[in-house]
């Protein structure tokens, strides 16, 4: 990702919108007993759109804008978000995005990650009460729900930060021998009649396939 | 040139591990007037009105929400208030068998709605910003200092109470939750039961627990729990006697221990709260508590951990 001026608006809207909707929003929400957690989903797709340290900074910038709006303990949230931010941007560094389905599969695992970081970062910190076993149920099911959340989530934000992205630089086609001697052989008989135009040459080197995903 | 690279990008992540360590570490120790709170509590000040609007304009949806989530509730909970309505039918004809146990709890329950408001200045709030996660059950209502509120103040629903007020901005104020893990309410049984310390059980905002109750202490299921408001000179409970906690579901006599513990389900449905009320000192000399002499000896027994842990929740 090349990160401008402008984009880096861009990914500041974003992540200030994320931490309205969650604590305005999906915060007053209960499915399944757990609340959606939109932050994790959003900073995984920044990692996963943007690597390691984008997602990193991203993760640090949103815990510590939540915390601050909730008015909490603040480095809880930015510890656990920018790990998991690092860790969604160290996967796309080093591995190919085969398929549409990985980021929300991803995210999820993300998500559960994260939410086990945090239950034991909390612990760490000192809990003065009884801990229900129905946290873990809590965990789970927002990392399931993080999955659902992140089929809408990763293409808007894909689609919002897609004049920075290397890999989303609108399809060129790529020019092959054969296809440049059907151009040539095109172009021939377009001269013969009349109203030809030059074929077109290079290109090649900046013509990449679309990753699917990536 | 890539080695390079690789360097700059751990120092920048180490050195934002290390920045999230030194927060974590300054928000647990420096006072509450420090420049790390200050700066949170005006990063809070601009947002929040952002978050005013956004949950004005996002109420509609949310109750849509939540509104088909509870349509896919309702069967289950017919049986469960089906049940309870037996329940309460067979309870109520122990009470009217039992005039003078009736008479009582009319009496106490009087008792409790008088004495929960004498002394205080309601200012109705309504809930703007919430906690995503378990771990911290705090809330944040748009009235803060410039209406009247204060640190300590109680926070009550319809339904019962909810929790105390921690931090205030001017124009809003955080309320931290009875399920919150750092609260502990001083409770007593109604008609005229025991009193103990009321703590969350971190996961489950439908369960709390009631703790430090003796063993040969008998509680028995659906007997109400309210504040215990005990005062012992100088030092008193932050929430004034009398308001309604919630309802005992489980009661497990423990055979060696010197403790039993007591659920409770809190009567404050705290996933749908909206508006809520602070009862504000403003015009009292101080916090209203509804016990005295005998009654505040005995819950002394909880004061000591109650005051600390309402002090530091």
């Amino acid at each position: 990702m090349i990160v401008t001026r402008k984009i880096a608006l861009r990914i500041a809207l974003i992540l200030l919108a994320a931490v309205i909707l969650q604590v305005s929003f999906l915060s007053y929400l209960s499915i399944l007993g757990a609340t959606p957690y939109l932050l994790p989903v959003v900073v995984v797709a920044l990692g996963l759109l943007g690597g390691s340290m984008v997602g990193a900074a991203c993760g640090f910038a949103t815990g510590l804008l939540v915390d601050s709006v909730l008015l909490q303990p603040l480095g809880v949230s930015s510890l656990v978000l920018l790990s998991i931010g690092y860790l969604a941007g160290r996967y796309r560094e080093g591995l190919e995005i085969s398929s549409s389905l990985t980021p929300p599969l991803l995210t999820g695992g993300f998500v559960l990650l994260g939410g086990g970081a945090f239950a034991a970062l909390q612990l760490l910190l000192g809990v003065e009460t009884p801990v229900s076993l129905l946290i873990l149920r809590e965990i789970v099911v927002q990392a399931l729900l993080a999955v659902l959340l992140a089929l809408p989530v990763y293409p808007l934000v894909r689609r919002t930060l897609r004049a920075a992205l290397i890999d989303d630089l609108p399809p060129r086609r790529v020019l092959t021998p054969a296809s440049v001697r059907r151009r040539s052989s095109s172009g021939s008989r377009s001269a013969a009649r009349g109203r030809s135009r030059p074929p077109r040459v290079g290109g090649g080197p900046r013509g990449r396939a679309r990753r699917v995903g990536a | 040139m890539y080695r390079r690279q690789v360097r700059r990008r751990r120092a920048a992540l180490v050195a934002l591990i290390v920045v999230s360590l030194v927060l974590i570490s300054l928000s647990f120790s420096e006072a509450e007037s420090g420049p790390v709170h200050s700066l949170q509590r005006g990063v809070a000040a601009v947002l929040t009105p952002i978050g005013e609007g956004a949950s004005r304009a996002l109420k509609p949806a949310r109750d849509l929400v939540n509104w088909v989530g509870d349509t896919f509730d309702a069967k289950g909970e017919n049986e469960a208030l089906r049940e309870e309505v037996a329940e309460l039918r067979s309870q109520l004809a122990d009470l009217q068998a039992d005039g003078e146990a009736a008479e009582q709890l009319r009496g106490l329950e009087q008792l409790t709605s008088e004495q929960a408001l004498a002394g205080f200045e309601p200012v109705t709030a309504r809930v703007i910003v919430r906690s995503p996660t378990v771990w911290w059950s705090t809330v944040t209502v748009d009235k803060g200092s410039s209406a009247g509120v204060e640190v300590n103040d109680s926070v009550i629903s319809a339904d019962g109470l909810v929790g105390r007020v921690t931090e205030v901005t001017r124009g809003s104020a955080q309320v931290t939750l009875i399920t919150d893990h750092r609260s502990a309410v001083s409770a007593r049984v109604l008609p005229d039961g025991p009193s103990g310390v009321i703590e969350p059980e971190v996961g489950d905002p439908t369960d709390l627990l009631l703790e430090f109750i003796d063993s040969d202490e008998e509680i028995e299921r659906g007997q109400i729990l309210v504040t215990a408001g005990w005062s012992a000179g100088d030092v008193a409970s932050a929430f004034p006697f009398g308001i309604e906690i919630g309802r005992v579901t489980e009661a497990e006599p423990a055979e060696r221990a010197a403790y039993q513990r007591v659920r409770v389900r809190p009567f404050a449905d705290f996933r749908e709260i909206d508006i809520v009320q602070v009862l504000t000192s403003q015009g009292s000399e101080s916090p209203g508590t509804g016990m005295s002499g005998a009654e505040g000896a005995a819950s002394d027994v909880t004061s000591a951990s109650d005051a600390g842990s309402e002090a530091e929740g």
